[in-house]
């Protein structure tokens, strides 16, 4: 009897809960899969995972980083399933670490910045897709959704400092894509 | 702090992750260093500029179906619970509720695979347009499967018995992709899964039932029917709220056409 009680209470919790996340779930599905169908399908099995499980959620705990934990892990193992090769791309991720402090990445940055205005709609989802997918999930978390390092890091089961790392690396692949694509709509620095 | 100590915490810097110590020697550094204000301002830029990026929402429709199978199975749950009910509930009452649970079928038993077909099916039934590839032409179906996903799956003509095909998905269940026929019979949804087999045998749902020499698992939950069965190296699945004389029929046309064209 009580224990109905407090299931039921659960999942009308989980309602409560997890909708206002939807549309983020929805977005970062999207942003793996490419596709509206998959990106469906994904948030669908993500969601009834979710339920299923809710009763192991720490109410305390961070819903939308234990969403995304869901969300993330389904999506590696539908790659695993379909033999895409993703630990490969996963160590390039840890192995390369941060951008080191050399003398290139003192000086890479100023005159370029400008072209920041000129990005045309469409570019950062264009530069996105070209990035490792590690790199890829880690600037969709951090900086398109906003979450902490610590949010980050629990979603993907790493240190922080790794989390760091990887952003710092994934900013740079970013920027360098986003700077073809602007050269390729015609700005330059000339022409500033 | 030096500049070489200030680029380890650059990115930590720009979004606002150091503790209070850290943030002030960082700005103490960026208002000594011109390069390095320069770099955090291309840093932050960057940032706003992804902040910037718009942001898409769930459509309405799949909002909804996400609501109901939260609903669905918050009723599940509810008749699990009373299934498996303490000792302390009165023995009369529990026989009740586990009576229930049967006629749900909702043990906690059962084989994950038919349920999360059958979710499956709820959840697209109550779209518009629950195909993701539509077309009533069995040929183009049958194409769009090799093309997207390597399957081979045959597309069986049910015309004779009024159902016809609207369409196909590729979904997910149970950790491997499934082959999703869509076929209407007036405006009742019927869906076709197809599970190829991987590893051992996955272990199916429903009472066993027999039709034209031919075996079937059948079950039946919330008004919706499903026969299921194996064939080779996959796994068949039928979910619509038609009857089973309906489904069986289906079932059996689709296992002649495939037995036909592994003949060919």
């Amino acid at each position: 009897m009580l224990r109905w009680i407090m299931n039921s209470h659960q999942v009308s919790e989980f309602e409560g809960v997890a909708l206002v996340h939807l549309d983020l779930l929805y977005r970062a599905a999207l942003r793996l899969t490419h596709n509206r169908a998959e990106a469906e399908d994904l948030v669908q099995e993500t969601w009834l995972r979710a339920l299923r499980h809710f009763d192991r959620f720490d109410p305390g705990s961070n819903c939308r980083a234990w969403l995304l934990t869901i969300l993330r892990n389904a999506f590696l193992n539908r790659l695993r399933r379909e033999g895409r090769e993703i630990l490969k791309s996963d160590m390039v991720a840890d192995g390369s670490g941060a951008a080191r402090f050399d003398e290139a990445s003192l000086t890479h940055s100023s005159p370029e910045e400008s072209f920041f205005q000129t990005v045309l709609h469409g570019d950062v989802d264009r530069a996105l897709k070209t990035l490792p997918l590690p790199f890829r999930i880690v600037v969709m978390l951090a900086d398109l959704e906003g979450l902490t390092y610590k949010e980050v890091a629990e979603v993907l089961g790493c240190p922080i400092g790794t989390v760091m790392s990887r952003l710092s690396r994934a900013r740079q692949l970013l920027r360098r894509e986003l700077v073809a694509l602007a050269r390729e709509h015609g700005y330059s620095k000339e022409s500033r | 702090m030096n500049c070489r100590e200030f680029d380890a915490r650059l990115h930590a810097f720009v979004d606002g992750e150091l503790d209070a110590g850290g943030m002030a020697d960082a700005l103490a550094h960026v208002s000594a260093c011109p390069d390095c204000h320069e770099r955090a301002d291309g840093e932050r830029r960057l940032r706003q500029l992804l902040l910037r990026q718009p942001r898409e929402t769930a459509p309405p429709e799949f909002r909804a179906r996400m609501l109901a199978l939260a609903r669905r199975e918050r009723m599940r749950k509810k008749v699990r619970a009373w299934a498996g009910a303490p000792a302390l509930a009165a023995a009369a009452l529990l026989l009740v509720f586990v009576l229930i649970a049967r006629s749900l079928s909702t043990g906690g038993h059962e084989p994950e695979l038919v349920q999360s077909l059958v979710d499956k099916h709820l959840a697209f039934a109550q779209l518009e347009g629950p195909a993701e590839f539509s077309s009533t032409e069995r040929a183009a179906v049958a194409a769009w499967f090799r093309q997207r996903a390597g399957l081979r799956v045959t597309v069986p003509d049910l015309s004779s018995a009024g159902i016809q095909l609207v369409g196909a998905r590729i979904a997910d269940a149970d950790q491997r992709k499934v082959a999703y026929l869509l076929y209407e019979k007036g405006r009742v949804l019927m869906s076709v899964f197809m599970v190829p087999e991987v590893g051992g045998r996955t272990p199916l749902a429903g009472r066993p039932m027999s039709f034209r020499g031919q075996e079937y698992l059948a079950q039946e939950s919330h008004g919706l029917r499903t026969v299921s069965w194996r064939d080779g190296q996959a796994l068949f699945s039928l979910v619509s709220t038609l009857d089973y004389s309906a489904l069986l029929e289906c079932a059996e046309q689709l296992r002649a056409e495939r037995a036909r064209e592994a003949r060919l």
